[in-house]
């Protein structure tokens, strides 16, 4: 949550339909694997597509680059129609989970693969893929083969490669997914410099919601073939809509009525589904005092069930009034001593009480 | 790859290959139950008779015969030298493995013309005068099927783990006689069964080496056919379809075993 | 411990001394025939200059040479239009079809030849047929000859090639050619920047495979053309079992030659198979069976087989 989308000053309202998605729909045989979708990108944006597998956002990108064909709907890229178009056509790059590196060019024939099939000359040719080595840090790489880079190369060689003839628009299929945890990392931070530096309009698709959180200007989360809720960042980890996005984006404890009318009492609202973050619950070990800003809390006594240690965050599951939720505690050394079984207070702040719309709605 | 159907270039091209390949062996079916056909499109008249005088030629029934009885033994002699050697070699030698590929590799990449040019020198003087004898055929059809019983058993003994097998055998108190024949063969069966089958089928249509080394004494089906072919068309196309059907019979009950053991495996 | 060894030579030695007797010992004999005088003793090198001279196995060289590179030529090249065109089929009909062309390469040498004397000999169906109805597209061909040899060679190349080669296709990920579109290629361009130069070690190394295979046909045609058409297996057939006088000095040193021929189009065939598997790890043919060698005969029998 370092890197805040306060930084990101260009799109205004004016200029948010770069990209412009109208009414998309796609079906698979009986199956609607995108069901009406809307989406408006800013120029030099970057907008993540998130949500579980299944969902349709890979089909939506591919979609958008031309490689799988829509129902209906329209796509427009800064304001020219592209859905007739072929997808050589489109102006759109696309780097794909599993690299796609053509294994028997070079890292530098690969980057410069889309130039030499727009007849671009070999000695310009050459300076813009040094350039684009230089950009993902790969210049003494440049006589290598694919097969022999580690995956994380591999990836920055394919973003070199889309990168390379200028497109108006870059698709990232889910680029960090086959990579493992240290250098999805660092590839990660990477991705987000050089999207900035050029100011790439940038469409990402991921189905990891840290990634999302980090990454992003802007999120979307879909569901079966839908948007669920789009917004920045802090919007979607603040406040979920529902609670499909509550459950995808952090680990929400969501509650239906009942069960939020015994932790709260009483509830303003006629929703029927409630959710509160794990670390807006404070937790009281037995005997500790209820600190004097504690106005308007709730408090529930209850009992851990289980205790985790997640590095930096302390994990505590407990039952409170026959309700389970979870509660993080930050590892600062004073709750390494909450024990299993142990009884505790909780205080609940009915202001950080989410109100959920009902699915679809 | 992908599930939907092909598209019309892709029909056409396997449809004329599918003529082509099969239409000599449409052809060769229809000569072989035609009593007269000279120039129309089909037969003016069908016949069962070529395949009775077929079963009434004695020489024929002789070279099958033949051809049958050196198979089988070809294959059983592969049989009890190969299976204890490259038991022998993967389980306890798995260092020789490279050295075994080339032997082998060998007998593919070397004709059949050429590999009875060799026998031929080597054992039609001195001491080991074998010549046209059948003894210098079996020898010859062992390095022909040299490689799918290598690889058969070879594959059988890695797919069943013969080594951790046998170790567990021998922990029980098996010895390790006992375990080969009690563990090991039983498991590895099926697998050698399909490899001693298809190098029976390979046997069965060889005709270069039969023809060069014992052609003038041994007929085989093969070399029976080959001396037929100018005599009666007819009726040495009856012959070529009793063996082609005879072979297609063989491979479907190797593929059925194939199956099962591939079915066993998962 | 004693005992163990003795366990294991024997249960060794009888097929070292198969191998020995039947493999080793006729390699080694052919060798030092192809040195020796017509009358066997001392060593020469006259045979060898002999065959690259004489103007008649020149003849037989360059027409097995000739009939083999264009047979494989021909089969390589309808081959890689059907594997692409089989790939492009769901798996249950790609692989009854294969099946069918497999069933039809069981049908070679001998009884091959015969179908194809039915089909277009003398008095074959459709010669007699085709006189009749008054075409003439077989004018120019007598089937006992050099097109009639390559008509049938190019038959049992076909199967084979389509075998060898349709597992590359499947190696060129559908992703590639997303990508590559995506980039600004066309179809073609696809083909010949990626496509073809990915497919190019199976494509080479299916032609050592076929040209190694047409190099050493023998049965078919003798079985079709005899000793009227000089072809160099023919010409070793009857000079070491030949019905009238034999010279195996000779005949050894033709079979040498001819197996350098074959020996070193395999060699190309394992070369690229290496290099296959160097391309992205994976080799689509699969680590045991890519030889290739080892998927001659009956391959979807020893695929199903589990090998």
């Amino acid at each position: 949550m370092k890197i805040k989308s306060s930084i990101y000053i260009r799109g205004g309202t004016e200029m948010n339909d770069y990209l412009k998605l109208q009414g998309i729909r796609k079906r698979f045989g009986d199956a609607p694997v995108l069901a009406g979708v809307d989406l408006n990108i800013g120029e030099g944006e970057l907008v993540t597509l998130l949500g579980p597998s299944g969902c349709g956002k890979s089909t939506l990108l591919r979609c958008i680059a031309g490689l799988t064909e829509l129902d209906s709907g329209s796509i427009l890229l800064a304001g020219k129609e592209l859905t007739k178009l072929p997808p050589r056509s489109r102006d759109v790059g696309m780097v794909f989970q599993s690299y796609a590196l053509f294994p028997n060019l070079t890292v530098s024939q690969n980057v410069e693969y889309g130039m030499r099939m727009r007849g671009v000359a070999p000695a310009a040719r050459r300076s813009r893929c040094e350039e684009l080595l230089a950009l993902v840090d790969l210049e003494d790489k440049r006589d290598v083969y694919p097969q022999s880079l580690s995956g994380g190369q591999q990836q920055r060689v394919a973003l070199a490669r889309s990168l390379a003839v200028q497109p108006k628009l870059l698709l990232l299929d889910e680029p960090l997914s086959a990579l493992d945890a240290k250098i999805r990392k660092n590839l990660r931070a990477e991705i987000r410099d050089i999207q900035r530096r050029l100011g790439m309009t940038t469409l990402f698709v991921t189905h990891d919601q840290e990634e999302a959180l980090i990454l992003s200007d802007r999120i979307c989360i879909m569901n079966q073939g839908r948007m669920v809720q789009e917004g920045s960042p802090e919007q979607l980890y603040t406040a979920p809509r529902t609670e499909f996005a509550a459950r995808f984006m952090g680990s929400y404890n969501v509650f239906n009525r009942a069960e939020a009318l015994k932790l709260f009492r009483r509830i303003d609202s006629r929703a029927d589904r409630f959710a509160i973050r794990p670390e807006a619950v404070t937790l009281l070990a037995e005997g500790e005092a209820i600190q004097d800003d504690a106005d308007g809390m709730m408090d529930v006594h209850g009992q851990v069930q289980a205790v985790s240690i997640l590095g930096n965050i302390i994990r505590a599951a407990v039952v409170a009034e026959g309700v389970h939720l979870t509660v993080d505690l930050l590892n600062d050394g004073r709750w390494l001593r909450v024990r299993e079984g142990d009884r505790v207070t909780l205080l609940l702040d009915p202001a950080q009480l989410l109100h959920l719309e009902q699915e679809g709605a | 790859m992908n599930t939907r159907k092909a598209g019309i270039a892709p029909r056409t091209f396997m449809l004329l290959l599918m003529v082509y390949l099969l239409l000599p062996l449409l052809a060769t079916g229809l000569y072989a139950f035609a009593q007269d056909w000279q120039n129309t499109l089909l037969p003016r008249s069908w016949t069962l008779g070529w395949f009775r005088d077929m079963f009434q030629d004695i020489r024929f029934l002789e070279a099958l015969w033949t051809s049958l009885y050196l198979c089988v033994i070809s294959v059983l002699l592969s049989l009890a030298v190969m299976l204890p050697a490259v038991f022998v070699i993967t389980v306890y030698f798995p260092r020789w493995e490279s050295f075994m590929k080339g032997v082998v590799v060998l007998p593919y990449a070397v004709p059949g013309v050429v590999a009875a040019v060799g026998l031929i020198r080597a054992y039609s003087s001195g001491p080991f005068d074998i010549s046209g004898t059948a003894y210098l055929l079996v020898g010859a059809y062992f390095v022909v099927i040299l490689p799918y019983m290598y690889q058969g058993i070879r594959n059988s003994l890695l797919s069943v783990s013969a080594v951790e097998l046998l170790n567990a055998a021998e922990l029980l108190g098996a010895r390790r006689r006992s375990a080969f024949v009690n563990v090991i063969l039983p498991n590895i069966w099926p697998g050698v069964m399909v490899s001693a089958l298809l190098s029976f089928s390979v046997l069965f249509g060889e005709f270069v080496l039969t023809n060069m080394l014992v052609g003038g004494h041994i007929q085989t089906i093969q070399v029976y056919l080959f001396r037929r072919v100018g005599e009666s068309g007819h009726l040495a196309s009856a012959i070529a379809i009793s063996y082609f059907v005879f072979i297609l019979l063989l491979s479907a009950v190797l593929m059925k075993l194939g199956m099962k053991i591939k079915g066993q495996a998962k | 411990m004693k005992q163990r060894e003795r366990g294991l030579i024997l249960a060794l030695a009888p097929f070292v001394l198969m191998v020995l007797a039947f493999q080793v010992v006729p390699v080694f004999s052919m060798l030092t025939g192809s040195f020796r005088d017509a009358d066997g003793a001392g060593f020469t090198l006259g045979n060898y200059q002999h065959a690259l001279s004489s103007a008649y196995y020149q003849q037989a060289i360059k027409n097995s040479l000739l009939i083999s590179a264009l047979s494989s030529l021909i089969g390589l090249a309808v081959g890689l239009v059907c594997a692409y065109c089989i790939t492009r089929f769901a798996p249950a009909v790609r692989d009854r079809l294969l099946m069918l062309s497999n069933m039809t390469s069981n049908f070679a040498g001998v009884p091959l030849a015969f179908a194809y004397i039915i089909l277009l000999g003398n008095n074959g169906v459709f010669t007699l047929l085709f006189k009749q109805w008054g075409w003439n597209v077989f004018d120019g061909f007598n089937l006992y000859s050099w097109s009639g040899l390559i008509l049938v060679y190019v038959y049992f190349q076909i199967p084979l090639a389509l075998l060898l080669l349709y597992p590359a296709f499947y190696g060129i990920r559908e992703q590639w050619k997303e990508a590559a579109a995506l980039l600004g290629a066309g179809t073609w361009q696809f083909w010949r920047t990626v496509g073809l130069p990915m497919l190019s070690p199976a494509i080479f190394g299916t032609l050592g495979i076929l040209f190694a295979n047409a190099m050493g046909a023998y049965a078919t045609a003798y079985a079709l053309v005899g000793g009227n058409y000089n072809l160099l297996a023919v010409r070793i057939g009857s000079l070491v079992a030949g019905d009238v006088v034999t010279q195996p000095q000779m005949g050894s040193t033709l079979a040498v030659l001819l197996a350098l021929s074959t020996l070193l189009a395999v060699f190309l065939n394992q070369r690229m198979v290496r290099r296959m598997e160097g391309f992205g790890g994976r080799s689509p043919a699969g680590r045991e069976r890519s030889s290739g060698l080892f998927r001659r005969r009956w391959p979807a029998v020893r695929e199903e087989a589990g090998q």
